[in-house]
């Protein structure tokens, strides 16, 4: 299996005429003694939606996890190699936590409101990197939960909990919570895995409409939604990056055997 | 979102990200002196009395803790009798509150219909947070009583059969080692009952199930499966109720009759290393005074000792559960 | 055959009976305590238990002695409240599962436990003694001191909770506030410990009802007094201590007052108990 990734190392092949935002090398990640990712690199296009797929465990997550370096809140986790987000090694320690969380959000698979107001909620993450007026902030919180959809949901209960919303609104929440920084790149780990499908049909359309401004890249385990909303696939197995092209290639003449026997449900 | 205005300079968000680990770190070192303060009221508890009991301690070494003789006229302390009175009445608690607690246990588990359960379990545990003081205002003026009516019966019944007999007979005072004894058994029933409780319930429904499948009876299965599953946290929750028992002040204060005697009679009044401590100390000065802190040393040692094997036959089971 | 059947069934009934029959047996204790209590308390209760002093002996009341408690255990919780949530948020967030982490969290354990008396003897060692010499012997015995002693037997109770509560706040919560660039210190204070709010409150009540009831530690720190006393320098006397003294004494007069005291601490206590039962059962975590 190494020899594949070795003949491609970067998954670069038939890559669409875009700028790289994110280029992985030679990515190591460790559980301990336990090896995660093994040299993963591939190259993941600006402002479009790059999707993860793979069967639970292949480690689709951690590498997600790895972009932000949100792993780290853990001991005992380590990543070697090179995540550069636009040109620079973002598992540098000498990169700054706030210079990366601010540039890179994240959404994670369960909604996890913080237990304040739905207004506090999104003004909370802004409050820490910026200094704003009371009117400044009213305004970029609007702006936010506008983008995800949710204003005209929340606008007349801005003072509530935020644990009172719907989980599909919880989840628009954390998006706006995450969008309210500016970041540049999302990360969705499996958003709407605990959602219904009314609601995840939602979260779908704002991805669609999110990728104007942010590079996303979306890890789900569902692979009608990665050929529903993203423009390239990668499917892991194993820890390895096996094969990552165009979606549409993907799904319909994937290169690899095992990528063909995931997406035609033989195995996974 | 048309216009997204660089929000903040690069060098800015480094320092920022500087300022904030520099707190982080403050804090952590905040928090953890903190919690370093719950080893140092250990420690401290351990090394003040040990210097406040110095003179005694070290002065008169292995007379203080073989002698029953307690003089302040002639400064002369021996802890035999309070260590005594200390052992003999945690022990009669446990010998009541343990089956007692385990019947308690079983019934609340297994036995109690759903709705019960609740009610109970509370009522059992109020057990606990009522202050020891009331604990022993209510054995004085109304158990003390008591127990000198059933006293004499006492003497008549059990008194009579040999050997054991001497253990009940006494003067019928109500005050004394049993009348303390059950009060603390009383006090510590609800402690011993909780563990037993909890860790009853930790035991997988499989293992009983089969059991019953098998045509055992309740008490077969609490006896032969529950049981034995579940040693060494009960033993745990013994081995707390009984460092409750032997640090104890106010409860058995008031009931013990306070007296420096060995006796080989329940019925008879004694003294524990605590109730001593709370009765004199503030009458008393000098080596008295070294005498009752040294006495205080022994107590925190020796419920430590207690309170340690408690801990660890209960947190083997904690472990279990993870798995 | 059939006999061992009826043997087994009959050691069953047995056993089964003498069950229930140690459960009734708890519950009558604590129902003939809290009857004698009540009886005795409500029958002593009036007016001047509220508006004398303790000078006053059997024509007066406990005034000095409940402000006394209320003064001192409200110090003690000042002190032990902000110490224990900070000692109980290092053992969820910082020492979760370090070496140092587990011993503190085993030995805090064993606090919870430690006899009573012994804490006080250890306060008199480093705060009575170290005050008296160094005032020359005019402040010795203090409310601090009372307050102080009470402070150690609230701290372990409150670390607990404290930590048990934070370890329940879902881990997803830390990393959605991680992630966002909040540094830990800041999501340890304002995300996790507001979002285990009830389940800390419920600690610090619970180290309430445990410290108010307390005796022994006050006996040789607060000492007592039989005048109203305000200032946490002066000795100061309290329920427990004033029910203790009273209940010393040979005149009936006296323990009248003192079963009336016993009332007012056992309410509080149970009322304490109750409502921490109820808090905890609502215990909101979010998220599970």
């Amino acid at each position: 299996m190494n020899d594949i990734a070795a003949n491609d190392p970067a998954g670069m092949a038939g890559v669409l005429p875009a700028q790289t935002k994110i280029a992985v090398r030679g990515l190591d990640f460790f559980y301990g003694g336990a090896r995660a990712l093994k040299e993963i690199s591939m190259a993941i296009p600006e402002k479009q939606v790059t999707a993860i797929i793979g069967p639970s465990g292949c480690g689709k997550s951690t590498l997600l996890r790895v972009f932000n370096r949100i792993y780290a809140i853990y001991p005992g986790l380590r990543a070697s190699g090179e995540v550069l987000l636009d040109g620079e090694n973002v598992l540098d320690p000498s990169y700054s936590m706030n210079r990366l969380r601010s540039k890179v959000g994240m959404v994670f698979q369960k909604p996890v409101p913080f237990p304040m107001t739905i207004f506090e909620n999104v003004a909370y993450g802004i409050r820490h990197h910026e200094k704003l007026s009371k009117a400044d902030m009213e305004v970029r919180v609007e702006q936010a939960l506008r983008r995800a959809a949710l204003w005209d949901e929340v606008k007349d209960k801005l003072k509530r909990s935020a644990l009172g919303l719907s989980g599909g609104q919880q989840q628009r929440l954390c998006i706006a919570r995450g969008i309210a920084l500016k970041p540049e790149v999302l990360l969705l780990d499996e958003p709407t895995s605990a959602l219904d499908p009314i609601a995840t049909g939602r979260i779908e359309q704002l991805v669609e409409e999110l990728k104007r401004d942010y590079t996303i890249v979306i890890v789900t385990h569902n692979m009608q939604q990665a050929a529903r909303v993203s423009d390239r696939t990668a499917f892991m197995y194993m820890g390895e990056l096996i094969e990552f092209d165009a979606t549409e290639k993907i799904f319909t003449k994937p290169s690899k055997k095992q990528t063909e026997d995931y997406i035609t449900g033989r195995f996974g | 979102m048309s216009s997204i205005p660089a929000t903040t300079e690069p060098v800015d968000v480094d320092r920022r990200s500087r300022t904030d680990a520099r707190h982080d770190a403050l804090f952590r070192l905040l928090l953890k002196a903190c919690a370093l303060l719950v080893l140092a009221a250990l420690l401290g508890a351990a090394l003040s009395t040990l210097w406040g009991g110095r003179e005694v301690l070290f002065g008169h070494g292995l007379h203080f803790l073989a002698s029953d003789a307690w003089n302040p006229v002639t400064d002369d302390y021996g802890a035999l009798a309070p260590i005594f009175g200390t052992l003999v009445t945690s022990l009669i608690a446990l010998v009541l509150a343990v089956p007692t607690s385990f019947g308690i246990a079983l019934f609340l588990t297994e036995i109690a219909p759903a709705w019960l359960r609740g009610p109970v379990a509370t009522a059992i545990e109020l057990l606990a947070s009522i202050p020891s003081i009331i604990y022993g205002m209510w054995g004085l003026f109304v158990f003390v009583p008591f127990m000198s009516r059933i006293e004499p019966a006492l003497n008549d019944t059990l008194g009579r059969i040999p050997l054991v007999g001497k253990l009940f007979q006494g003067p019928p005072i109500g005050l004394g080692l049993l009348t303390a004894g059950i009060v603390l058994a009383v006090m510590i029933l609800p402690f011993i009952c909780s563990v037993m409780r909890e860790v009853f319930r930790t035991v997988p429904t499989r293992l009983k199930e089969s059991s019953y499948a098998l045509g055992s009876t309740t008490w077969e299965v609490v006896w032969d499966i529950v049981l034995p599953y579940t040693r060494s946290a009960v033993i745990g929750g013994i081995f707390l109720g009984l460092g409750r028992a032997l640090g104890e002040t106010m409860a058995v204060t008031f009931v013990l009759g306070n007296s420096y005697n060995i006796t080989s009679s329940l019925l008879m009044p004694g003294t524990s290393i605590s109730s001593s401590i709370a009765n004199e100390f503030n009458e008393a000065v000098g080596t008295h005074r070294s005498a009752l802190i040294a006495l205080g040393f022994l107590l925190f040692v020796v419920t430590f000792v207690v309170l340690l094997i408690a801990r660890l036959m209960l947190r083997r089971l904690a472990r279990r559960e993870g798995n | 055959m059939a006999a061992v059947h009826t043997r087994r069934r009959v050691v069953n009934v047995v056993a089964l009976t003498l069950s229930g029959c140690a459960t009734l047996l708890g519950l009558v204790f604590l129902a003939w305590i809290l009857w004698v209590t009540l009886k005795n308390g409500l029958g002593a209760i009036d007016w001047k238990l509220f508006s004398k002093i303790t000078a006053y002996a059997d024509q007066g009341g406990l005034s000095n002695a409940i402000v006394g408690s209320l003064v001192m255990d409200a110090i003690a919780l000042l002190i032990c409240a902000p110490v224990g949530v900070l000692a109980g948020a290092f053992l969820a967030e910082y020492a979760h599962r370090s070496k140092l982490g587990a011993t503190i969290r085993f030995l805090n354990d064993i606090l919870l436990s430690a006899p009573s008396i012994v804490l006080g003897l250890f306060v008199y060692v480093i705060v009575v003694l170290p005050m008296s010499n160094l005032t020359h012997g005019a402040v010795s015995f203090s409310g601090l001191a009372g307050s102080i002693a009470l402070a150690l037997i609230g701290l372990p109770v409150i670390v607990r909770t404290t930590d048990e509560m934070l370890q329940l706040v879902p881990g997803t919560l830390r990393e959605a506030a991680l992630s966002l660039g909040i540094p830990q210190w800041k999501m340890t204070v304002q995300v996790l410990m507001r979002a285990a709010t009830s389940g800390i409150v419920t600690g610090v009540l619970l180290a309430l009802a445990r410290l108010a009831g307390e005796t022994a530690p006050l006996l040789f720190t607060a000492f007592g007094n039989n005048f109203m006393a305000w200032h946490p320098l002066d000795k100061m006397e309290s329920l427990p201590v004033a029910i203790y003294q009273y209940t010393n004494d040979p005149n009936p007069a006296l323990h009248a007052i003192a079963w009336a005291g016993a009332l007012l601490i056992t309410l509080f206590v149970l009322t304490l108990s109750l409502l921490t039962r109820l808090l905890f059962s609502r215990k909101k975590v979010p998220h599970e």
